[in-house]
């Protein structure tokens, strides 16, 4: 991973959002001693006005480029100060470097936390982070969870399988948007497409509804049950339902899973024209605890 | 259950000791029903300037959001037991910055703080030292609107060592100061807090002088200092005396708060004492000064208010909202039907 590219991006992108007066403010505390490093970022919104960030097409690629998967989409101004302040934290002795990071998120407030969580992939010593980035899982603030959990590289790196499950878990049962998730099909897995399967009759049987893009996690996985589950599916009044399980089925391609599609010839023809793919249920405001009358 | 209210106990809560038991004292509250008068405040708008929200449940968050409380602060305090460990105070301070601060903007309130070592907790001299290392850590942070509340309870040496510390942590924050001021031997000791304030070369309009009655109040605002007044049954301000000060006094640095905690108390303390000043003719300006603006303008000296985040409502971002566990959805507060016998 090219890390000193990422530096040259944020270098840029910084000096193209901040004033000069506040580029100079930040410039001199990411050269400052480690103490007066996190007082800065703490201290940061009152020297930094808070802004979009708007990256350039180039900033965004760069980014993306130098560290895979990395978005700042929907950052701030502060944000990225913050984040470029801790990727400037003197890393060479890991004890006093961990310590440092510690106390910054033991006290953080929330804009503080969404910073630490959002600066997981440039810190050093990555493996160390993984206790705290489960926290981010458990927390029940909005914004915390979606800086870790949102357009972020580091769990599918870095988690091992069950925080991995329990990550895409919490995003459904919190009708969060499963696609910003990175490297969510990649980590698909057995374990999870039989979670979500109990979750799905859960909610069945309280008369809700499942988001209709969870099923793109379970066409490798097929089996009995989960063929009953597209059998629900079908006939379910919401064509985004009915959408969900021929693209399963599509994709599982086994001969049962084929058969059932063929019984829904109109779906059938919409999946293989590639008329339909996940992306058209890809919702983000859901509500999917309404019980359906 | 204690029937007899002559053997009443008050409740030893924000205000330890009353100054007289209800039955002594002329009642604060007389039958006038809530519901027949919260039409007279319709659309007005309320800052509550000290209320501790982590004591409060969400019933009280919408019936505040209700009411038309738009924006509050709660000042760091004591929990009702001294706190034995500088963990358990660091974990208070980071839940008023994050979590309850959180949880308020869910009910479409937002929510500032400040944040201090109180002055019960200033006598157990070791802890106090440790707790003032990390203060400077919290009184950065965003939404932090000054140092509070701090001051005197007993008017020890170590109450009075740590309200000077925290002083000079406020000059150098440059933040306002919100002053705790004493149940017992009162008088005294609100001259004694803002003396040793204009001996720090504190700015008096930078310093709020809390729980004020009839008696402390002259000399509250002929000093220069805004007078904070707590509407508080049976050991403070009743509403009905609040209304005679402002009569008197008029609106000029003078604030209403409820600072409403563990106790009996009550988060509707503004819009009720607002219903009540107009249903007496005060004027709504001053109304709206008492109850809304002169707080605004003392804390937002902080530069950490921006008015235009709360003046027409709290933005509900949608972003933020996390079902399964909590509390928003659709950008509507969810509503249980508390007269249903069905939980859906």
């Amino acid at each position: 991973m090219a890390l000193s590219d990422s530096f040259t991006v944020f270098h840029s992108l910084l000096r193209s959002q901040l004033s000069p007066t506040e580029y100079d403010w930040l410039r001199s505390k990411g050269n400052a001693s480690p103490l007066e490093l996190m007082t800065a970022f703490v201290a940061v919104p009152r020297f930094v006005a808070r802004q979009p960030v708007q990256a350039s097409a180039e900033h965004s690629q760069a980014l993306a480029e130098s560290i895979e998967g990395f978005s700042i989409e929907g950052w701030s101004t502060v944000r990225l100060s913050r984040v470029w302040l801790l990727s400037r934290l003197d890393s060479s002795d890991r004890e006093t470097y961990v310590r440092h990071i510690e106390t910054l998120f033991d006290t953080a407030e929330m804009n503080e936390l969404v910073a630490l969580y959002s600066a997981l992939p440039l810190l050093g010593y990555p493996e160390h982070w993984l206790f705290r980035a489960t926290e981010a899982v458990r927390s029940n603030v909005g914004d915390v969870f979606d800086a870790l959990v949102m357009h972020n590289p580091y769990p599918a790196r870095y988690f091992t399988e069950a925080p991995w499950n329990q990550l895409v878990l919490k995003t459904i049962f919190n009708d969060k948007p499963l696609h910003k998730i990175v490297g969510l099909e990649a980590r698909a897995n057995p374990a999870l497409a039989g979670m979500l399967s109990d979750f799905a009759h859960e909610r069945w049987a309280a008369g809700r509804s499942v988001a209709p893009e969870v099923w793109r996690l379970s066409p490798n996985f097929f089996n009995a049950t989960l063929l009953e589950d597209m059998k629900h599916l079908f006939s379910s009044r919401d064509l985004s339902d009915q959408r969900a399980a021929a693209l399963a089925c599509f994709q599982a391609g086994s001969a049962p899973a084929q058969a059932l599609l063929a019984q829904y010839p109109e779906l059938e023809k919409e999946v293989q024209q590639k008329k339909i793919s996940w992306a058209d249920l890809e919702f983000n405001d859901l509500n999917t605890y309404a019980t359906k009358s | 259950m204690q029937q007899n209210p002559k053997n009443h106990e008050p409740n030893p809560s924000h205000f330890e000791e009353s100054q007289g038991t209800p039955d002594q004292e002329s009642p604060t509250h007389r039958n006038l029903t809530w519901d027949e008068y919260r039409d007279t405040i319709k659309g007005m708008r309320f800052f509550d300037p000290h209320i501790h929200m982590t004591s409060r449940t969400t019933d009280d968050y919408q019936a505040m959001f209700d009411a038309g409380i738009v924006a509050l602060i709660e000042p760091a305090f004591w929990l009702g037991q001294p706190r034995t460990g500088l963990a358990s105070f660091k974990d208070y301070y980071s839940s008023l910055v994050n979590w309850e601060r959180f949880r308020s903007s869910q009910f479409g309130i937002k929510h500032y703080c400040t944040i201090g070592l109180n002055s019960r907790e200033a006598n157990n001299e070791p802890l106090a030292e440790e707790v003032m290392e990390i203060l400077p850590l919290f009184l950065y942070k965003e939404g932090v609107v000054g140092v509070g509340e701090i001051g005197f309870d007993d008017q020890t040496a170590a109450e009075e060592k740590y309200y000077r510390a925290q002083l000079e942590l406020a000059r150098q924050a440059r933040l306002p100061v919100q002053v705790h001021t004493p149940h017992r031997d009162k008088k005294h000791g609100t001259e004694r807090s803002m003396s040793i304030a204009l001996e720090h070369g504190l700015d008096p309009a930078w310093v709020i002088i809390d729980h004020n009655n009839e008696e402390t109040v002259r000399s509250v605002l002929d000093q220069g200092f805004y007078a904070g007044f707590t509407i508080y049954p049976f050991t403070k301000m009743g509403n009905e005396r609040m209304v005679k000060v402002v009569e008197q006094y008029g609106a000029e640095r003078i604030m209403i708060n409820s600072a409403a905690d563990w106790g009996i108390s009550d988060p509707l303390a503004l819009p009720k004492t607002a219903a009540l000043m107009k249903m007496r003719g005060i004027p709504d300006d001053v109304i709206r000064k008492v109850t809304y603006q002169n707080a605004i303008d003392a804390f937002a000296q902080s530069g950490q208010i921006d008015e235009a985040d709360f003046a027409h409502g709290l933005e509900i971002d949608q972003s933020q909202k996390m079902n399964g566990n909590t509390i928003l959805r659709g950008g509507q507060q969810p509503r249980i039907a508390k007269e249903s016998l069905f939980i859906n």
